[in-house]
């Protein structure tokens, strides 16, 4: 568990800085007037009250018990917050609904996020530091945390923050959701949603049988190895166009590429069925018509998350309907 | 100045650099195909990728790029010649991107997939709303640079409008649709773009080439032309129909592609008698030839991701910009 509490070490830092700075204007005002002096005078001063106001601040500002946050079974935090679409998915999927004070404002948007239904009616943050303020979490959950720009903006060492990994593999997908199960004060409900996904993926067939398949998204981009796309592919047997073509995990890749390269399988997003602007539209040109497809829910490859083993499963069922089609 | 070529020579020479620019466009793309496996796709019996390569991606790329510069470049030549301001052309004067709003509208607010004429329908109507609006804020003005400034209002104006729309419309993705629409891409178009974009510029291109007496006339002025037999409210109304349409069809398509109009008419100039009316049909047959050339540049310089049209032809167009706003500066 990569819990974190830290503690600020900032007023101690600044002194730091400002004896520095008094020592430089000593060296530089040799030879020179009063002005300088005073000057030296007012910079010492301001330093002394920066020490202060700091240490005041430090006290005023750190009720918060770092034992209880760090300690191995910590209390079961009341006001968690999420800071991202993905970490959405585990909350929701973890932590019980009275325990959830604010998600993404991608968590109620079902073409994005898998758990929209659970999300309706929970308390929606606008990307803003003070409402960050307002509701005063007792954990703040993040992919990760520590590195979100409306947390720095707030101080986030008065706030306990659970730092996970971004989950590209089943994995690490595991290894998150057992982290922000025990986080949430709900270790058995992760040990069993675990279970049963093994449960699941233990009767995905891989009808793949190394076919080729390229996960074709929106004007072109076309999707590597090392991303949760291609550990799905690879788990129903398929292999990824971007692979055998050595591509990076993110990749554009020309119409003209792909009629050229011939996959077995399109997998495509179901937002990009609808043609709603020219990025999209390119999915829908004459000359990939004979290519087979596969549809997936963005909902579901988005985020490493528990939907994993739906879209696995969605993914071998659509296989298996092409392959009784054409034979 | 009098390196002027004769008129059927000067034709023909455009006319195969056309060619050969459309050629080319077929030739190169992304991926390496040989010339043996084209031609063999070509004469039909090729093999499946070489021909979906050739028929339903190179070739609907290669014949918008060519009509649509063959539009811009009528449609620079002719208001050149109606305003007698070389500055003219449809992308200075907002008409490029008034008509790319009227597309960014039409696709984005859902309308349309509701018939095919929606799209290439509200390109043209606001196409012809700018000109309308150009004319009347600087129709009778003396100066050439009143035009231009007022062409330089609408088209600023369309431009934000454009990306207020893509703010406003629910896709997520506006930023780069945005990027698109304002500088122009011919990347990833099908037949089905061809069908909308050319008979708006068949009936552009036709009410423009119609015109050349009538501008021929206009260079005495507008009483001379009058007396001459000119109908300058017809000319008037045609030329701004026909560009209008025109212009609105190739932009629906292929969004708004900057300088092509001014560029080509200068180009072609010294080559001719330089009456307006001489200047007409080259100026659209180079305006094919460079456009195309433009897009197979596009594809040939290498880029992770593909260069916007409108960049390459602004490197080419704003020079030459700059050189005739520099001898008008006496005006000012």
């Amino acid at each position: 568990m990569t819990r974190r509490c830290r503690r600020s070490a900032a007023p101690f830092g600044r002194e730091a800085t400002h004896d520095r700075k008094t020592h430089g204007s000593e060296r530089d005002s040799k030879g020179s007037g009063a002005l300088i002096a005073s000057v030296r005078r007012l910079a010492v001063i301001a330093a002394a009250s920066v020490v202060v106001a700091g240490t005041l601040s430090a006290t005023a500002t750190r009720p918060l018990p770092s034992t209880r946050a760090m300690s191995a079974t910590p209390a079961v935090p009341q006001r968690i917050m999420s800071m991202n679409l993905c970490t959405d998915q585990l909350v929701l999927a973890l932590a019980d609904r009275q325990q959830i004070a604010g998600l993404t404002r991608n968590a109620t948007d079902p073409g994005m996020s898998d758990q929209a239904a659970a999300a309706q009616g929970l308390p929606v943050l606008r990307n803003s530091a003070e409402q960050i303020l307002a509701i005063d979490p007792d954990l703040v959950v993040g992919m990760p945390a520590s590195s979100s720009p409306v947390l720095a903006a707030v101080a986030p060492q008065r706030y306990p923050l659970l730092d996970l990994e971004t989950a590209n593999r089943l994995d690490q997908i595991y290894r998150t959701i057992d982290e922000t199960a025990a986080a949430v004060g709900h270790p058995v409900r992760g040990a069993a949603l675990i279970a049963g996904m093994k449960r699941d993926l233990a009767t995905l067939p891989r009808l793949g049988r190394g076919r080729v398949a390229a996960y074709y998204q929106r004007r072109g981009y076309m999707t590597g190895t090392g991303t949760l796309v291609d550990d799905m592919m690879t788990r129903v047997g398929l292999t990824n166009l971007a692979k055998t073509l050595g591509k990076p995990p993110l990749s554009q890749f020309s119409l003209e590429e792909m009629v050229a390269a011939r996959p077995d399988f399109l997998i495509v997003e179901r937002a990009t069925n609808v043609v709603d602007d020219q990025g999209s539209e390119m999915l829908h040109h004459p000359a990939l018509s004979d290519i087979p497809r596969i549809v997936v829910q963005e909902a579901w490859t988005v985020c490493g998350s528990p939907a994993y083993t739906r879209a696995a499963h969605s993914i071998a069922a659509q296989i298996a309907r092409h392959d009784r089609a054409v034979r | 100045m009098s390196h002027w070529l004769p008129r059927p020579l000067l034709i023909g020479a455009l006319t195969t650099l056309a060619v050969i620019a459309g050629l080319a466009s077929l030739l190169f793309g992304a991926v390496d195909l040989s010339l043996d496996r084209l031609v063999a796709a070509a004469s039909g019996d090729g093999d499946h990728i070489a021909s979906i390569i050739l028929f339903d991606l190179r070739l609907p790329r290669t014949l918008l790029a060519l009509a649509v510069g063959a539009m811009l470049g009528l449609a620079g030549a002719a208001l050149q010649g109606y305003l007698r301001n070389p500055l003219a052309e449809p992308s200075v004067l907002g008409t490029s991107n008034a008509a790319a709003l009227g597309a960014v509208a039409a696709i984005y607010f859902g309308l349309a997939p509701l018939h095919p004429a929606v799209l290439p329908g509200l390109a043209i109507g606001c196409a012809l709303l700018s000109l309308g609006l150009l004319f009347l804020l600087a129709g009778d003005a003396e100066s050439p640079l009143t035009l231009i400034l007022a062409g330089l209002a609408v088209a600023t104006l369309a431009g934000a409008g454009i990306s207020l729309a893509l703010n406003l419309s629910p896709n997520p993705f506006a930023a780069m649709e945005i990027m698109t629409w304002l500088l122009g891409s011919l990347e990833n178009r099908s037949f089905d773009h061809v069908w909308i974009a050319l008979p708006c510029i068949a009936i552009g291109t036709a009410m423009l080439l119609w015109n050349g007496r009538a501008l021929d006339a206009l260079t005495l002025g507008e009483d001379a032309a009058q007396a001459l037999g000119a109908d300058l409210k017809r000319t008037r109304r045609r030329l701004l129909l026909g560009t209008a349409i025109g212009v609105g069809g190739a932009v629906a398509v292929s969004g708004a592609i900057g300088f092509v109009g001014l560029i080509v008419p200068h180009l072609i100039r010294p080559l001719t008698d330089r009456s307006p009316s001489a200047i007409l049909l080259p100026s659209a047959l180079g305006g094919a030839a460079l456009l195309t050339l433009a897009d197979l540049g596009v594809r040939i310089i290498p880029s992770t991701n593909e260069l916007k049209l409108g960049v390459v032809t602004a490197f080419l167009g704003v020079p030459i910009f700059l050189i005739h706003l520099m001898r008008e500066r006496r005006l000012w």
